[in-house]
């Protein structure tokens, strides 16, 4: 089984510290879901974890199958196993989204193997049924023009394409609407059914998504650090006292 | 005080203050001048003026040959408008005043020109909010003033005249080397037979905490206004001047030309206002430049309501690296004027950003252009530029145009530009009458709104000046 | 010919040059001929552009010498390798060094439609007048009234085509222009004039040839002055591709006019790859209520390539609207320059119109000069216009990268997506993968 580790994770952006000393352990399987008001680093970690240019690790340590990711790059990330489901997925004009998938199941493959074009556009069609999504999208520019809902709908189209072992999914329920919502769940939910399940990492704002994808695991990130750890009942406790309730006990103990 | 966009028909209705309207520069006094240089332009002219002025020889000097420089440019046709063709250089007076020393208090200032900028409302703004008042009366400045407080703090505001005899060293290493005496045939024509204009040195550190403000008035027919402004904020250094103008409405065209170079040392900041409020007979055609040392920002807020052709493009030469300029620039042409303005950004060091975004409205037959310079040589990385240009078309025969030049060297800089033309939205308008505005209010609350973001910027006393001269230039324009 | 003693105004198209090609070009209408003759005084009499003619504002003028060049020799089709298209089309007409070698008519109804496919010559004799109308009768407005003029001057052959009223021709129409050997100074021309409620289709080559003997040349300086016209009748339909592919060492000049009338919906996409420097301008005019015209283009430019693309869009009649996207993608030290003008009349209200340029800067010293302009002297219109140059977006990396997709493939996705956005525009899909297929080897070649 592998699994994703964090330790002791430092993050800056520019000179400005985020994140500030994060322990974090998901296992192929489980489902975390981290809440935390805005400008806690939650975005920051999952961008950072990806390994997004912009953010400057300064100290700690992420290990993926107990193998350090820090020193390498995205597209070696994701080729390890890492995904991450963008809050804001960019738009990709003039690159449809059959090419740019087959493109990144190809990297997947070995030199020289070649990828079998009906089975692919097979695979591909049965995950946009089970999300929802007409097949007339193929031929569309990846989230170009897309709706809020539909680029999350792609976001995970593309996870169940690319099986990883680990997932963050950022927002995911950001500017979604209830029956999109659904549709999402549902999605992630067949992945965690499936066998090789994997660890899912919930970034949220809301408890309504937990509603739907029940976790195994809640924690609450305030000021670059978990401070809260529990299990889903954490996550109604949130939901019903806010967040202010946390910090004062942080302030508390501090 | 209300956002200018706020809507209240009530003070929609309201007359205009005593004191803002466009028309409240149409009138004059019959002054009497003790130097006059006559009328039309010579090698005379020159002596004569820079004699009154009891320059020193380099000066004299610089004047004739910028005079030489002057005659030999052609006028700049091939681009710009021919309208410049009827300017008529022989028909104009270019030296006029009652003194070349101004006067420390308003009582010490002739009735007449006293009078004239207490009708402009200059000594009660002073009061109110600035940290120091210039005054000039065609050629010369009237009055001059700044608060102790900020002399104190070793801040020099006077006006040019002085400044070349009071502080030659400071004022010499940089005059002309912003803009060049040859840099176009106006700057050239400037630094033939510049009077007047405003000298400011901030030392470093100092943070001028109100505006320092210049007042420019033409006063008599056929006359030539040539006022020369430089400004040296030292590292670290703050200041923000403003700028306003008027003058009568003759028969015959004006002319005024004036050369306004910025310097900000390191890290220093330099905002330059501009509410720009000719008669209409008035040609406007200016140059203004600012160099921009590491780590400094100038910002141009240039606004051109008035004039019958106003020539304009504050532009910022970004020397140092990290270095910021920007340019907002709100223009409004009515009938018979053609506000030809834009803004120029020259990158010469890495990591520079600019900035320009530009509002035009044209009214009946009035024109308003847009005319840019983005230039990013070679070698250079981590440069930025974004522009917008928005036109509003208010009526069927109102004009816009929208010139654009933007040169990108390399792959680790980049520009972006965007630009549009549009008329009022009907919708809007249409939902405004149905609250019970009528439609010219309707019309001016959303041409206000239009550059409500750049409005904004003005210091609240300006702001409310522009709201309500866009009101009256709108009066008329609907039905 | 001699290049001893030439005028520095007409270089080697002297005089004599051009009385040589009118002996060669015998028949002419009288009309033609004297619109030559008239043409080649304008040219001989107007100067060079020069450093203060704002229709030339950053172009290298000094490579814009007319020394060196002579009217080719002509060349047989079996003595070049032709380039097909891969695209199944309804004939296809092969000039090369100003002269036909082929034409071919698949499509047999064609000629029973009464549709025209021929070469420009045979048609000035079978077809004066329609040819007469048309045939260069748009004003030279963009800075080359001297090239225009020596365009007019020499031209010897092209293409023409004339599809009737309510004619569709479904497949395309394809021409090739070639010029073969050093020197080789070309001229070509393509007429369409589509009639009411007419479409077509139309794709227009302009090649240097090679030859079928190997080894190849060593560099190859030609000269090449051509353009189009084209008519769209009211209601007409007209896509027209274009792909200019010289050889490096060309110095070209491409005049495109365009007339849209009522209701009339013309495509044009221009590819750019070929020469060393290359002047485009493309002027198009909406004459009459519903005109539209998409005006595209795509140039890759490597090495030292001097792009130099200028435009203008002329909206004369109430409700018409045009769409102009010209995207360059820099590479080297090339050089690409876009000036393009919106133009709406006094009366033409309700007019949409849109440009905009988009340069992806793909090293450190390429460069890239955007002049978008408009003049606009309606107010009820929506005119706006957009210009960027930018390297590859950083988040767009990122994002492909975070699915696993190395970099240099990633970039490679983007760079084509790129193009894509404008080759997308061509719905036959034939016709889009052939010139997609073209564009990404002249991408990769370098």
């Amino acid at each position: 089984m592998s699994q994703l580790e964090i330790k002791d994770l430092h993050i800056s952006i520019g000179d400005k510290p985020i994140v500030k000393g994060l322990n974090l352990t998901v296992r192929q399987g489980e489902v975390h879901a981290i809440m935390g008001p805005n400008g806690t680093g939650k975005s920051t970690l999952a961008k950072a974890v990806a390994g997004h240019p912009d953010y400057a690790i300064t100290r700690g340590d992420v290990l993926l199958g107990g193998k350090s990711i820090l020193g390498m790059e995205p597209d070696e990330r994701a080729r390890g196993g890492l995904f991450l489901a963008f809050q804001y997925p960019s738009e990709i004009p003039g690159v449809s989204i059959a090419n740019f998938l087959r493109a990144a199941v190809q990297a997947r493959m070995a030199e020289g193997e070649e990828l079998d074009a009906s089975g692919y556009y097979k695979r591909l069609y049965a995950k946009m049924d089970m999300l929802k999504i007409d097949r007339k999208f193929t031929s569309r520019a990846v989230n170009e023009g897309f709706s809020g809902g539909e680029k999350k709908r792609c976001e995970i189209l593309q996870m169940a394409m690319l099986e990883p072992k680990i997932a963050l999914m950022d927002e995911t329920d950001s500017g979604l609407d209830i029956d999109a919502l659904r549709i999402v769940a549902d999605g992630v939910n067949t992945l965690r059914a499936g066998v090789q399940a994997p660890g899912i990492v919930l970034i949220t704002h809301y408890q309504r998504l937990l509603n739907y994808i029940v976790p195994d695991f809640v924690h609450v990130m305030h000021d670059g650090r978990i401070v809260k750890s529990g299990d889903k009942s954490l996550a109604l406790e949130l939901e019903e006292k806010g967040y202010d309730w946390v910090k004062q006990e942080v302030a508390a103990t501090a | 005080m209300k956002p200018p966009t706020e809507i209240d028909a009530a003070e929609m209705t309201a007359n205009p203050v005593a004191g803002i309207d466009q028309t409240k520069g149409d009138f004059k006094y019959d002054v009497k001048y003790d130097f006059d240089a006559g009328t039309g332009l010579n090698e005379t002219t020159v002596r004569y003026i820079s004699t009154v002025k009891k320059e020193a020889p380099w000066l004299l000097e610089f004047r004739l040959k910028a005079l030489e420089t002057f005659r030999k440019k052609p006028l700049p046709t091939h681009w710009a408008t021919k309208d410049l063709e009827n300017i008529n250089f022989d028909k104009i007076r270019y030296y006029l005043s009652q003194g070349q020393k101004p006067k420390r208090t308003w009582d010490e200032v002739p009735d007449d020109i006293k009078h004239t900028f207490e009708r402009l409302g200059i000594p009660e703004q002073e009061r109110k909010f600035l940290a120091g008042v210039e005054a000039q009366f065609d050629s010369e400045a009237a009055y001059s003033n700044i608060k102790d407080i900020v002399a104190k703090q070793g801040v020099i505001f006077m006006n040019s005249t002085e400044a070349l005899r009071e502080h030659p060293e400071i004022f010499r290493k940089w005059f002309g080397k912003v803009i060049p005496t040859s840099d176009n045939k106006f700057s050239a024509l400037n630094s033939a037979v510049f009077s007047g204009g405003s000298f400011i040195y901030v030392p470093p550190g100092v943070k001028v905490a109100q505006p320092l403000q210049a007042y420019f008035r033409i006063n008599a027919e056929n006359f030539g206004q040539f006022e020369r402004t430089l400004i040296i904020a030292d590292e670290g250094a703050e200041v923000v001047y403003m700028e306003g103008c008027t003058a009568p409405k003759f028969s015959t065209s004006t002319l005024h030309s004036a050369v306004v170079e910025l310097v900000a040392l390191k890290g220093a900041k330099i905002q330059y206002i501009t509410v720009q409020n000719w008669a209409n007979n008035v040609f406007n055609l200016v140059t203004k430049r600012g160099l921009a040392h590491e780590d400094a920002e100038i910002k141009w807020i240039d606004c051109n309501i008035g004039s019958r052709l106003t020539m304009k493009y504050p532009g910022v030469v970004l020397k140092g690296e990290r270095a910021r300029g920007e340019v907002l620039s709100i223009a409004l042409a009515n009938d018979g004027q053609h506000q030809d303005t834009g803004a120029k950004m020259i990158h010469a060091a890495n990591n520079t950003t600019s900035n320009i975004i530009a509002k035009s409205i044209s009214v009946g037959q009035g024109r308003s252009t847009y005319r840019g310079v983005v230039h990013i040589p070679k070698h250079l990385k981590g440069c930025k530029n974004n522009t917008e240009c928005d036109a509003l078309l208010i009526n069927t025969n109102s004009r816009t145009d929208t010139y654009p030049a933007i040169s990108v060297k390399g792959d680790r800089n980049a520009t972006q530009h965007e630009a549009s033309v549009s008329k009022v939205n009907e919708d809007m308008i249409f939902y405004m009458q149905s609250r019970g505005l009528t439609e010219a209010q309707a019309m001016s609350l959303a041409v206000n709104g239009f550059i409500n973001d750049l409005a904004r910027q003005f210091p609240m006393e300006y702001s409310v000046e522009l709201k309500r001269l866009i009101d009256l230039e709108m009066e008329g324009s609907v039905g | 010919m001699s290049v001893s003693n030439t005028d520095a105004l007409t270089g080697s198209f002297t005089r004599e040059a051009f009385e040589a090609h009118l002996a060669r070009v015998r028949h002419l209408p009288a009309w033609w001929l004297e619109r030559k003759r008239a043409a080649y005084e304008r040219f001989a009499a107007l100067p060079m552009p020069g450093r203060t003619d704002e229709g030339w504002r950053f172009s290298k003028l000094g490579g814009l010498t007319l020394e060196g060049f002579a009217l080719p020799p002509a060349i047989r089709l079996d003595q070049m390798a032709h380039r097909e298209l891969g695209v199944t089309g309804a004939g296809h007409i092969v000039l090369a060094n100003n002269r036909l070698v082929a034409r071919e008519i698949v499509a047999p109804d064609l000629l029973r439609q009464g549709v025209i496919f021929d070469s420009l010559q045979n048609a000035l004799l079978q077809h004066g007048d329609l040819v007469r109308a048309h045939l260069l009768a748009q004003p030279s407005k963009l800075g080359s009234d001297k090239f225009a003029a020596l365009h007019e001057a020499f031209l010897e052959d092209g293409a023409f085509i004339h599809v009737p009223k309510n004619v569709e021709v479904a497949l395309p129409l394809g021409i090739f222009h070639y010029a073969s050997g050093a020197g080789a100074a070309v001229f070509p021309h393509t007429l369409v004039v589509a009639d009411d409620n007419a479409r077509v289709t139309i794709a227009d080559l302009f090649l240097t040839a090679k030859p079928t003997q190997t080894p190849a040349p060593g560099p190859e300086a030609q000269f090449a002055c051509g353009g189009h016209d084209l008519y769209a009748g009211h209601g007409a339909q007209v896509t027209y591709l274009a792909m200019q592919d010289w050889s490096r060492e060309t110095l070209s000049f491409q005049f495109d006019a365009k007339v849209v009338r009522r209701d009339a919906r013309v495509l044009s996409l221009n590819l750019h790859a070929g020469a060393r420097q290359a002047r485009h301008e493309s002027f198009s005019q909406l004459q009459a209520p519903g005109a539209h015209s998409e005006m595209l283009a795509l140039t890759v430019a490597h090495g030292t390539q001097e792009f130099d693309q200028r435009t203008l869009q002329i909206h004369q009649a109430p409700n018409t609207s045009s769409n102009l996207l010209y995207k360059n993608a820099l590479l080297d030290q090339a050089k690409t320059i876009f000036s393009g003008l919106i133009v709406v009349d006094p009366d033409a209200q309700k007019t949409d119109a849109y440009q905009s340029n988009r340069n992806l800067m793909l090293s450190e010293e390429a460069e890239a000069h955007s002049l978008p302009g408009l003049e606009i002297q309606a107010n009820d219109v929506r005119c706006t216009h957009g210009a960027t140059s930018a390297r590859i977006d950083r988040e767009q990396e990122f994002y492909l990268e975070s699915r696993g997709i190395k970099p240099a493939q990633a970039q490679e996705l983007l760079v084509f997506g790129f193009f894509e956005e404008v080759l997308g525009k061509v719905e036959h899909a034939q016709l889009h993968d052939a010139l997609t297929d073209i564009i990404r080897e002249k991408f990769k070649a370098g």
